[in-house]
């Protein structure tokens, strides 16, 4: 697991991101406005640290959609804490990021 | 609307998606393409809606589609750490090993490619001409002698030389014949006008060295040195044979000599052998004369004083000085800066392995010889790195005749020796006597400020889980070197998953 006070600004942005609602990796670029090239390699150092996990989306609801089914990521008990650690380390988090937002319905 | 377009942009983006997946891990890959290609839907579907084709929408769908890449590199450079046998390799002894033939290796390249140690080992390999003085005349401020006296001490029998050398060092016009390959338009070079057999008597090794019969045999023959070979006809290996134009003579290459193994007065670029009536028509220069048996018990002294009487009776005094004054070679110096580095061993560390065990359990024999084994490999690595170390510093910025480079090579050869066999001693010390893993993770343990009323010092762990290292910070009479305890099966479970055992 990767330390509290190691995790970056950007990896914690992302947990901010995640936080709030925005649970793929599109959403999570238009939120952050980080570029692809940052936002899926740092997910994929978060996930092999366990502070996120992925699930991939029922066939049968984007069938519905007729949209190829999505991976969506959520926090563990571990990423959340390690978020509330960063927020007291980058108070500004909330502030770029509000939580709130209800994306995730299909999860 | 432009479907042909907009395909076109589809398939650059699937195929730049289809390069990327070739970098993730092969069971990954599936997975890996299989979320991208459904983002890149949604981004598709988000920035470039319905039937449009905007330049800057497919430009976004591009630059998403380049951050793949990334993504891929990293999964592969994760699964590539995990893969990598670092953890098994930590601390072994294969990797100390493999580290100290890496430092021998460089030791030995470095050796290789510096001038000084190549000058070096050339003079180790020259016949050493003992009995070579240079005489200087004492009575002329410039220390140089007359053609005509060099000329006379070779006509006279001499009851203390059997043998005499000239040269004289002066700057000349060079250039070359046209047509020789590799060369170029020479300047002015320092060229030491010799007496032909200069370079014989004081041994110089000549490279190159090839007549050529289809030259003019009547023409001088010049030897050049390294310098000017590499530097004014490009290290032209058949550069024997060749015609240059010194001053207003021709003269005939005959080889190449390393400057560094000149070491006499006057720096010299080229040498030009020439007959004792060429040397008489110019101006004065150095004598070298060669000792006759006799000789070199009169002139025992490194300084000698010799006096010559003229037809007139007068006196004439000169200088002799020992060219090959004794020197001990790279090889001698190593090996007694290896001497005093033995001696000195036991003054900075114990040189016990520390093989106390605090239970009965003994190593078995194959182990104790594996382990001496280790500590033999160590240092027979070890003493070449400290010879080619002593001789890269010694030699690397420090021209050979210096008595500097001696000195230098003797004081590395001593401390980078004493340093050396401390550390293969020490690190011999903490390692475990089951696997040879290096001991890790040390603990303190203990109060400094009760150190006679209970343990304290240092407690290290085999990774492996053989053994635990108690280290006294301080000795006493009850616990005054490091022990051994040899864990046992119950252990375990603290090592389940290391990786080593």
């Amino acid at each position: 697991m990767a330390s509290e006070t190691k995790l970056s600004h950007t990896a914690a942005m992302i947990l901010q991101a995640l936080d709030a609602g925005y649970v793929y990796g599109f959403s999570i670029m238009e939120m952050t406005g980080l570029p692809s090239g940052t936002v899926y390699p740092a997910m994929r150092r978060l996930e092999r640290d366990e502070l996120i996990l992925s699930r991939w989306e029922k066939q049968s609801i984007a069938d519905n959609e007729q949209r190829p089914p999505r991976k969506y990521y959520k926090l563990t008990a571990v990423g959340w804490k390690t978020l509330q650690a960063s927020r007291r380390r980058y108070p500004l988090l909330e502030r770029l990021i509000p939580s709130g937002v209800e994306e995730a319905e299909n999860v | 609307m432009r479907p042909s377009a907009k395909s076109a942009f589809e398939f650059l983006d699937q195929a730049l998606l289809c390069g990327a997946s070739r970098l993730v891990p092969g069971d990954m890959r599936a997975e890996w393409m299989r979320e991208w290609r459904a983002e890149l839907w949604h981004v598709r579907q988000e920035r470039a809606p319905m039937d449009q084709l905007s330049w800057q929408a497919e430009r976004e769908i591009a630059l998403f589609c380049i951050g793949a890449f990334q993504d891929a590199f990293c999964l592969g450079r994760q699964r590539w750490k995990l893969s990598m046998p670092s953890l098994t390799m930590q601390g072994s002894a294969m990797q100390c090993i493999l580290l100290l033939a890496i430092c021998l290796i460089a030791a030995y390249g470095i050796a290789l490619l510096s001038p000084g140690v190549r000058a070096e080992r050339l003079l180790s390999q020259r016949p050493q001409s003992s009995g070579l003085m240079l005489l200087l005349a004492s009575d002329d401020s410039s220390s140089v002698i007359s053609p005509a006296q060099y000329q006379a001490w070779k006509r006279q029998k001499h009851s203390s030389f059997d043998g005499f050398a000239f040269y004289r060092v002066s700057e000349e016009n060079v250039g070359s014949e046209s047509g020789m390959a590799g060369s170029r338009q020479h300047g002015k070079w320092r060229v030491a006008q010799a007496s032909a057999n200069l370079l014989s008597l004081l041994g110089l090794p000549v490279q190159f060295a090839k007549l050529d019969s289809n030259t003019d045999c009547n023409l001088p023959d010049v030897i050049l040195s390294e310098v000017i070979w590499k530097m004014e006809f490009n290290a032209n290996p058949h550069i024997a044979g060749s015609i240059v134009q010194i001053g207003k003579r021709r003269a005939r290459v005959a080889g190449v000599v390393a400057e560094d193994t000149w070491g006499l007065p006057g720096k010299a670029g080229a040498w030009i052998l020439e007959s004792d009536s060429a040397i008489a028509a110019g101006g004065a220069g150095y004598v070298v004369a060669h000792l006759s048996g006799g000789g070199g018990e009169k002139m025992w002294p490194a300084i000698s004083q010799i006096t010559e009487y003229g037809p007139d009776d007068s006196e004439h005094n000169y200088l002799g000085y020992y060219i090959d004054e004794w020197k001990p070679g790279a090889w001698g110096i190593y090996w007694f800066g290896i001497l005093l580095a033995l001696i000195s061993l036991p003054a900075i560390t114990s040189v016990s392995l520390g093989e106390y065990s605090l239970n009965p359990q003994k190593t078995s024999l194959p182990k104790k010889l594996l382990s001496w084994s280790f500590l033999s490999a160590k240092i027979v690595l070890l003493l070449p790195i400290v010879y080619f170390a002593s001789l890269d510093l010694a030699y690397l910025c420090v021209t050979h005749d210096s008595h500097l480079s001696l000195d230098i090579q003797l004081a590395s050869s001593f401390f980078i020796g004493l340093f050396g066999l401390r550390w293969a001693l020490l690190d011999h010390r903490q390692r475990c006597p089951v696997c040879l893993r290096h001991m890790e993770h040390p603990a303190q343990v203990g109060l400094a400020s009760r150190t006679f009323l209970a343990w304290n010092g240092t407690e290290m762990m085999c990774v492996g889980g053989h053994t635990l290292l108690h280290i006294p910070a301080l000795p006493t009479s009850w616990f005054d070197a490091q022990r051994w305890l040899y864990l046992d099966t119950s252990w375990e479970f603290l090592f389940v998953g290391s990786g080593v055992g």
